[in-house]
């Protein structure tokens, strides 16, 4: 019995009891664990700025009223010095828009004998992310921040993002906000707003208004103008960019209520017995590249789309083109007739819209399927690689390595490992694949992507797998996915949460400790510490382990 | 473009859009779609009963304030006659308490012209369940109840369960009490109530106080006496038993810190290193089981049972009794020497059984234990020591097989088929320090580690059948089923999307089977029904699982299939 006993100890007596940060920064300093009170006269100083100051005025309401108590005692020794009297904030560049690779880089310094704190940034969302930071150093009632603290970080790669479906069903504007706060505490900086599919649109549209009022669930499931400038101003007060998806010209069939003259196999059974299907799923659709009206609808969405969303980017959907769907329409079996392809129909959508989007000085980004469909898809030609992202979802590494040695820069999204909603079963109606005898091997339960990606395989995953030092630089950053066939405000924060955090410190500052070795051992207990205080926060963060486990360090590893 | 359009048609038309019910009744006749208004002096009348009377004025007021608007437009002629006045409710048995087997039949008649609509029920439990079929047939605003309606209505399966993990992480009253409402909203009757296990010892218990004091996670993560009494006071109130279970001897890791002495191999490493799956302490985490040679085992399981017995008046008492791990057991000095003069595991099992299971008989209690005290591969027990008479085993491994094994030793059993009921599967493994899912991509994500992979769906749950090859004697032993949610991975952030609307899928076919008249399974027109119950459980402030687009529900048939699977 003794020998055991001996090498536990050992083992357990590594932890240790430190405040955790998530996203863990890249450099930090806290050599001995001193810890000192927060004056309750705390303030916080900063030059103005229309988002930092909103920004600087939230973090001080939430120091001052968190009292996070860590669910491990931390072991620190409290000063003797005097109680942390400010935070003093500066900013180099203030006038640097937020947008896609503006420098969030910062430095905050807590030291031991003095009463104030100092936070510097280059820019204004730089010193977003080290608010943050900041304030999960602070614990406990009467409250404690950590001193002798030295941050120096900055983020490995630029794009960090999530998607949201708001089409296969809506949620409040609430939630959005709640879930562009959460991002901004895990460090992520972009909310990709798959705003419209096939199912509804429910985006009010100044110029095409019919598209909503007559393609969205309803009147109380709509984005108005004046819903889309509060997110995209709650975006900017917490250095998070709001991308706006527009699908097309696939995944329209909500358009048909407005133009049904533009849509081709609308409001179609998908996949009708004996034929090749329609859709990849429920929701038949395609905008018809033959009609000439296609484009006046689809100019005035982008008008009124680059006009709501400040973002330099513009996603423009493009995936999925269904063969089938562009066939039943008689326009287009004339054109096939006479020798052209659907690949050529889908060159003419892309060219007319594409300049169109360019044209209001955006990037586009475009799913990979404009360029890697097995059957429909466009030449590289009219994808110009400076005006052009395309975002991978299939077929794991294979597709960011295609994309990226063909000169693109990449979003990686792999279904593989970062589409949320992935083990949850299919939402088939009619479906006897669940009517088997029982032993029936089970297989992934009926969802084309299962297994559920857990946090640890979204946590290792390593998105520039395979490539060059070269084609690595084009890949932006990676964005997890939230599809919402079987996803709503009820399930939104445990579907997203904690496994968001997880690709956040992933992107962030990485999965590997100094040493090269991957840190997911030691991971683990700082997510639960951090689940635990989003959840305080305010977000329905999924468990990833018995509160027992923190409670007895070590005790549930493998 | 003409012909898959008729065809489409076709497919399309035969849909009854009358108002849906969950579980749908055994018989229910509405065959003129017909609603009338709800008056707004609608009053419920009811014989005076402890439990039927708050009933019925908790169903008075919820009828009042729900405001439902099914999804999908009712399609229904209102009638020209007056507005429904009263329901009446008639009992015949007033006495018959909530217990195994109670007769939970109703009738419900809401005539088609005439104010008053009766209920009449052998019980005051079925009473309440022919309560929540009024009214699901109640919706809009001004309110409408569907009129013309006869519905007679009973149970399958006596047994119909829903069982929850307090030890590995805590949930408040309030979390129990809201499944509770809405089990009762589905039909079930048994709350199976796992309090204790290695991770934490919840409850506390007067007569061993320091159980909790010294195990449970602290101060705010216990159940104190009120509310027990409380939680049991609801579950009458709402026809839900509550089926308190102690496991013991293995999973009792946290009774060491009150009782070091009676826990062999607590506070170890689950799993040492270098060592092999059959020398593990654990199949988890949490060591510790409790020792049958030391005396004072049995001083303080005897008072755990008096305690529990006394706060829990349900008839029967799960006693666990799953998964006991050799390796444990063998790290303790006395077991050893016990080992070396020719005992065995079993025999220590044995041992602790005689002595335990006599006490819990002698308080009036039938015993639930897993199936493992009989079918587990190395320490089992006698069948001769667990008479069939006061035992019954609830299965959880080998899907219909070892339900097959266990009612054809005589047993009767409660089925939790891992394969189908346990409602933590398939999101990962909660242990630290997981090299599986450090692999290079395109590696087979297998199981995305979670040993009882992939997630159960509501259509896994809904087509499994519980007798299946078993004889006709064989079934009748079958008690019902029990949804399971182990809480490693849950606590009450996702209580309600990890129970509903899956658990529905298992009330129904427990209720009234998941076959058609014509036999055949009726999983298809389950879909828009249990839609339809998914939103309007999240009313009433249930947060449960969406399980298609909105999109499905307005363009009815349109996101089903019509590819057989092959």
């Amino acid at each position: 019995m003794a020998s055991p006993f001996v090498v536990f100890l050992l083992m357990f007596a590594v932890p240790c009891s430190a405040i955790g940060v998530w996203p863990q920064p890249r450099y930090m300093s806290w050599p001995v664990h001193w810890a000192t009170s927060l004056s309750p006269s705390f303030t916080i100083t900063s030059p103005r700025h229309p988002y930092l100051s909103p920004a600087v005025a939230r973090y001080l309401q939430l120091i001052k009223t968190e009292a996070y108590y860590p669910l491990t005692d931390l072991t620190v020794n409290l000063t003797n010095g005097p109680p942390l009297q400010a935070l003093i904030v500066t900013v180099k560049d203030l006038a640097a828009p937020l947008s896609h690779g503006v420098n969030e880089s910062y430095s905050l310094s807590i030291p031991t004998s003095s009463d104030k704190a100092t936070l510097s940034a280059e820019t204004a969302w730089g010193a977003m992310r080290g608010l943050e930071t900041f304030s999960q150093l602070i614990w406990g009632k009467p409250s404690r921040v950590a001193a002798g603290v030295e941050v120096s970080d900055w983020p490995i790669y630029a794009y960090r993002g999530i998607m949201l479906d708001t089409s296969r069903n809506f949620y409040e504007v609430e939630d959005i906000l709640r879930t562009i706060g959460a991002m901004s505490a895990n460090k992520l900086n972009v909310f990709h707003w798959h705003i419209t599919d096939a199912q509804s649109f429910p985006i009010v549209l100044p110029s095409e208004p019919d598209l909503a009022a007559k393609g969205s669930y309803g009147s109380g499931m709509q984005y108005s103008p004046a819903n889309i400038s509060r997110i995209v101003e709650y975006g900017l007060q917490h250095g998070v960019r709001i991308l706006p998806e527009i699908d097309a010209p696939a995944h329209t069939g909500s358009w048909a209520g407005a133009h049904p003259e533009i849509v081709t196999c609308a409001n179609m059974f998908w996949s009708p017995s004996g034929s090749a299907p329609l859709a990849a799923e429920p929701g038949t659709g395609h905008l018809n590249p033959l009609n000439p009206k296609t484009y006046q609808v689809v100019n005035n969405v982008v008008d009124d789309v680059t006009k709501m969303f400040p973002d330099p980017f513009y996603h423009g959907g493009a995936d999925e083109i269904n063969p089938g769907c562009w066939e039943t329409d008689p326009l287009i079996q004339a054109y096939l007739a006479k020798n052209g392809t659907l690949s050529q129909l889908l060159e003419m959508f892309i060219n007319s819209t594409l300049s169109y989007i360019l044209s209001h000085n955006r990037t586009a980004v475009y799913w990979e399927d404009v360029l890697l469909g097995a059957n429909v898809k466009v030449e590289a030609s009219l994808l110009p690689p400076e005006h052009v992202i395309l975002q991978t979802w299939n077929n794991g590494p294979n597709n960011t390595k295609k994309l990226v040695s063909s000169g693109y820069r990449t979003i990686v999204s792999s279904s593989d490992f970062y589409y949320l909603d992935c083990g949850h079963g299919d939402f088939i109606g009619n479906d006897s694949q669940y009517d088997q005898p029982p032993f029936t091997d089970q297989g992934n339960g009926g969802s084309w992507c299962g297994p559920f990606k857990t946090w640890q395989i979204i946590y290792n995953h390593d998105i520039a797998y395979n490539l060059t030092e070269e084609e690595s630089k084009l890949v932006l950053g990676g964005e997890v996915a939230l599809w919402s066939e079987q996803a709503d405000p009820q399930v939104l924060d445990a579907r997203i949460w904690p496994r968001a955090s997880a690709l956040a410190e992933a992107l962030w500052s990485g999965n590997k400790d100094e040493t090269g070795k991957k840190r997911y051992a030691q991971a683990t207990d700082r997510l639960i510490e951090w689940r635990n205080r989003m959840v305080r926060r305010g977000i329905r963060a999924e468990p990833i382990q018995p509160l027992w486990c923190i409670k007895n360090p070590g005790m549930c590893n493998l | 473009m003409a012909n898959p359009t008729v065809i489409l048609l076709f497919i399309f038309a035969v849909r009854c859009r009358g108002i849906s019910m969950w579980p749908q009744p055994r018989t229910m006749s509405w065959p003129v779609h017909s609603a009338t208004p709800l008056s707004p002096s609608f009053a419920i009348s009811s014989p005076y009963h402890r439990y039927l009377s708050v009933a019925a004025n908790r169903y008075l007021k919820l009828i009042k304030t729900e405001n439902y608007h099914p999804l999908v437009p009712q399609k229904v002629n209102l009638t020209n006659g007056p507005s429904l006045q009263t329901l009446i409710i008639t009992v015949n048995n007033l006495a018959a308490p909530l217990t195994h087997g109670v007769n939970e039949s109703y009738s419900l008649s809401i005539p088609m012209s005439g104010n008053r609509a009766t209920l009449i029920a052998e019980t005051a439990w079925g009473a309440m369940r022919g309560l929540e079929t009024f009214r699901q047939l109640v919706w809009g605003k001004p309110r409408r109840v569907a009129a013309g309606v006869e519905v007679v209505d009973w149970p399958i399966y006596a047994y119909r369960g829903v069982m929850l993990d307090t030890s590995r992480n805590y949930y408040d009253v309030k979390d129990i009490l809201r499944t509770i409402g809405a089990m009762s909203a589905n039909k079930f009757n048994v709350f199976h109530w796992h309090i204790t296990d290695a991770e934490s010892f919840p409850v506390v218990l007067p007569s061993e106080p320091d159980l909790a004091a010294k195990g449970s996670y602290g101060s705010e993560f216990q159940y104190s006496p009120a509310d027990i009494s409380r939680i049991i006071e609801y579950g009458l109130q709402h026809g839900v038993r509550v089926l308190p279970e102690i496991n013991a001897p293995a999973h009792t890791g946290s009774w060491a810190g009150a009782y070091p002495e009676i826990v062999t191999c607590s506070n170890m490493f689950w799993w040492p290193a270098g060592s092999n799956w059959a020398d593990r302490l654990a199949s988890q985490p949490g060591t510790g089981h409790l020792n049958p040679l030391n005396p004072k085992t049995y001083q303080v399981m005897k008072n755990v049972i008096d305690d529990v017995t006394e706060m829990f008046p349900d008839s029967f008492y799960h006693a666990g009794a799953d998964e006991i791990i050799p390796g444990c057991w063998k790290a303790d000095p006395l077991v050893q020497s016990y080992l070396a003069k020719n005992g065995t595991l079993s025999q220590l099992l044995e041992l602790f059984v005689k002595s335990t299971l006599p006490y819990i008989l002698s308080q009036n209690r039938t015993v639930v234990y897993w199936e493992d005290i009989l079918l587990d591969s190395n320490i089992k027990v006698r069948s001769s020591l667990l008479p069939t008479e006061h035992v019954i085993l609830h299965t959880w491994g080998n899907g219909p097989n070892n339900t097959k094994k266990v009612v054809s030793s005589g047993y009767r059993t409660i089925v939790s088929s891992s394969d189908f009921y346990f409602l933590d599967c398939g999101h990962g493994s909660f242990l630290g320090n997981n090299s599986q899912y450090d692999q290079p991509p395109f590696a087979d994500q297998g199981k995305g580690g979670s040993w009882c992979s992939p997630f159960k769906t509501w259509q896994m749950i809904y087509n499994y059948d519980i007798a299946y090859n078993l004889t006709e004697e064989e079934a009748k032993l079958v008690l019902g089923g029990e949804a399971v949610l182990w809480s490693e991975l849950a606590d009450p952030e996702v209580l309600d999307p990890r129970l509903w609307p899956r658990a529905s899928a298992l009330a129904e076919v427990l209720w009234s089977g998941n076959r058609d008249e014509m036999g055949k399974k009726r999983y298809a027109a389950a879909t828009d029904r249990l839609n339809e119950w998914r939103y309007r459980m999240v009313g009433r402030g249930v947060r449960a699982e969406p399980i298609q687009p909105r999109w499905c529900i307005n363009n009815p048939g349109m996101c089903n299939t019509v590819h057989p699977f092959t």
